[in-house]
């Protein structure tokens, strides 16, 4: 099986880089995206074991993409993560309805950022069926 | 583990390694040794007396691929692939490596001999500790060909004799865990040092990410041979030993400032008002450059390792260290500067944040504009300074200004957005009638506000004395 990726989305080159780096030193393996298609694009390609989803990004924001992944059948099990720097309790409500797993305010620390991947990565081989292995998955978006 | 299964088991100081193994050879058994000390776990299995594999447990295991890619040995994007289908085992990824040419049959069987001899070595010189040997357990799945007790044990005992000798010319700080990378002040061209083949290869592999063990495996070359060279290059102040602990802490907390800082650049980016767009900006620079001064308090380089420092001397660093750069800032480039001083060791901004109650309009416009500038560059010259100092030119140090530099360039963006409405906005009055409409390049929304400045067309200079 091969090794879990973290697929990080966020429009700050920054974040993306930081996050990644963060990762890398955990030995997790990363793939950065910069907007809400090449989100949903990568998904398909990685099939990430956990998405870090910024909420404000070009194109498409974090809570549309985040109900696309929860409507297909084939990636709604991947725990998304999001990312913003909005803290309170609607837009955590929002992030909720929407279909996120866990919700962390920026500016996060990165020993918390951590501890939460590696608590999702923890089941991820349970989580993946030996099926999807090999085989790319293509999410429509009728946006 | 089943009782039954084991048929042998005690304390090291009462059967040495040495003779367990001797011991095991002789009744050419089959099963599996297990050797622990402290944390470390060994694992040998043996087939009829032979070894067959060997693991520890304990220590984190060396990324054979990535080591092979830094010795040219490798190609990278070969080592992903093989990285990805082994799984992680390195006993796998050198079969793969095999079989698909990339490395000959003989040289993995070397490696994989060396490795279970640098294990075996390492294990002997433990004094205290435990063993057990299971016979039932089916010995685990190995590339390597059986290797002759023996034989193992011969070289093993030499190179554990090797290791005494470094600890007895006096070299006790090097384990094979330690990290070394070059000193910040090593050139480039190794060529010029007049070091030997050896030494070379050491020194151009203390990247600040290899443990000793780890080159030595590379290398081919014994733990001891290794401990031996980076000694001698410690000596010559090539090299220095890292303390990773510490770097993890240090990468962690430099992270969370520009996580920190950025967050607070996109929060201020919202103003549709260039006045206060150069105001978050400001705010953004003070709250960063205050962040990295606090943080080299904590971990500056002569502030380390000196237990409890009282506050004032770290304040007393800071002031002496980031002063002097800050004022000539301010004498050649940016007078606006000569306003923010340094107070408890963090650089008060107050006077710039508060300049609107002495200028309005274009003027002070003007001021804030010029102090963004001249906090960008000072905190050019912070995080410079301040990598330098406490990583180097270490894989950490390089990681981190890629990820500094992505930051400056969100903040050279927003500058430049500024400089775009600047220009509309002087093209608009040159022309002589008001700004009124957004900049045709500009794209942040709204920045029409006319200026209300009648007339000022004297430099920020003449301003500023004026206030």
């Amino acid at each position: 099986m091969a090794e879990p990726t973290v697929l990080v989305v966020d429009d700050s080159p920054t974040v993306r880089k930081i996050v990644q780096m963060t990762l890398q030193r955990e030995h997790i393996r990363v793939v950065t995206v910069g907007d809400g298609l090449s989100a949903l694009t990568s998904v398909a390609d990685e099939m990430p074991a956990v998405i870090l989803l910024d909420i404000q990004l070009p194109r498409m924001d974090g809570y549309q993409i985040c109900q696309i992944i929860r409507k297909n059948l084939q990636f709604r099990q991947i725990p998304i993560i999001m990312l913003s720097g909005k803290d309170g309790l609607f837009d955590k409500m929002r992030g909720r309805l929407a279909g996120s797993t866990e919700y962390l305010t920026k500016p996060f620390d990165s020993v918390e950022l951590v501890q939460t991947v590696k608590k999702h990565l923890a089941n991820w081989q349970e989580r993946v069926p030996a099926q999807h292995e090999g085989t790319r998955h293509r999410l429509r978006y009728r946006g | 583990m089943e009782q039954q299964d084991r048929i042998m088991d005690g304390d090291l100081q009462t059967l040495g390694l040495q003779s367990i193994l001797k011991m095991l050879a002789l009744s050419e058994k089959t099963g599996k040794l297990f050797v622990s000390s402290g944390p470390e776990t060994l694992s040998i299995s043996l087939r009829k007396g032979l070894i067959v594999g060997l693991h520890e447990d304990g220590v984190p295991q060396p990324d054979v691929l990535g080591m092979l890619c830094l010795v040219n040995k490798l190609d990278p994007p070969r080592a992903q692939m093989v990285r990805e289908l082994s799984g992680g085992d390195p006993q796998v990824a050198l079969a793969l490596l095999v079989e698909r040419g990339w490395m000959s049959a003989q040289e993995m069987q070397r490696r994989l001999e060396f490795a279970v001899t640098q294990s075996i070595s390492h294990a002997l010189r433990w004094v205290n500790g435990h063993f057990s040997f299971h016979r039932q357990l089916v010995p685990m799945e190995s590339r390597m060909n059986p290797l002759n007790v023996d034989s193992v044990l011969l070289e093993a005992l030499r190179q554990a004799d090797e290791w005494e000798e470094v600890a007895a010319a006096g070299v006790t700080q090097l384990t094979r865990t330690t990290v070394a990378r070059w000193q910040p002040e090593v050139s480039n061209d190794v060529g010029r040092l007049g070091l030997n083949q050896e030494a070379i290869e050491v020194l151009c592999l203390s990247n600040g990410e290899l443990t000793l063990q780890a080159i030595s495996l590379v290398l081919m070359m014994p733990e001891a041979r290794v401990a031996h060279v980076m000694a001698r290059l410690l000596g010559l102040r090539l090299i220095e030993v890292v303390d990773t602990t510490l770097e993890t802490e240090l990468q962690q907390d430099l992270s969370n400032i520009i996580i920190k800082c950025q967050t607070t650049l996109t929060q201020q980016r919202q103003s549709s008002v260039p006045e206060q767009h150069l105001l978050g900006l400001i705010t953004t620079l003070a709250e960063c450059i205050n962040g990295l001064l606090i943080h080299h308090g904590t971990y500056a380089r002569s502030l380390r390792g000196r237990g409890h420092i009282p506050s004032m001397e770290i304040v007393r660093y800071l002031e002496r260290r980031f002063s002097q750069p800050l004022r000539t800032l301010a004498q050649q480039q940016y007078p606006i500067l000569e306003t923010a001083t340094f107070s408890y060791g963090q650089l008060d901004c107050n006077d710039i944040l508060t300049l609107n109650k002495v200028v309005k309009g274009e003027q002070l416009e003007e001021f804030y504009w010029e102090a963004v500038q001249g906090l960008a560059a000072f905190l050019r010259i912070v995080f410079t300074e301040l990598l330098r100092d406490e990583v180097g030119n270490s894989h950490t140090g390089r990681q981190l200004t890629v990820a500094w530099r992505i930051f400056l360039s969100e903040i050279d963006h927003e500058v430049q957005q500024y400089q775009v409405y600047r220009a509309h906005r002087n093209t608009q009055m040159a022309r002589g009638h008001e700004p009124t409409s957004s900049p045709a390049l500009g794209m942040v929304q709204n920045w029409n506000v006319a200026p209300d400045g009648k007339g000022d067309f004297w430099s920020p200079e003449t301003r500023r004395r004026l206030i």
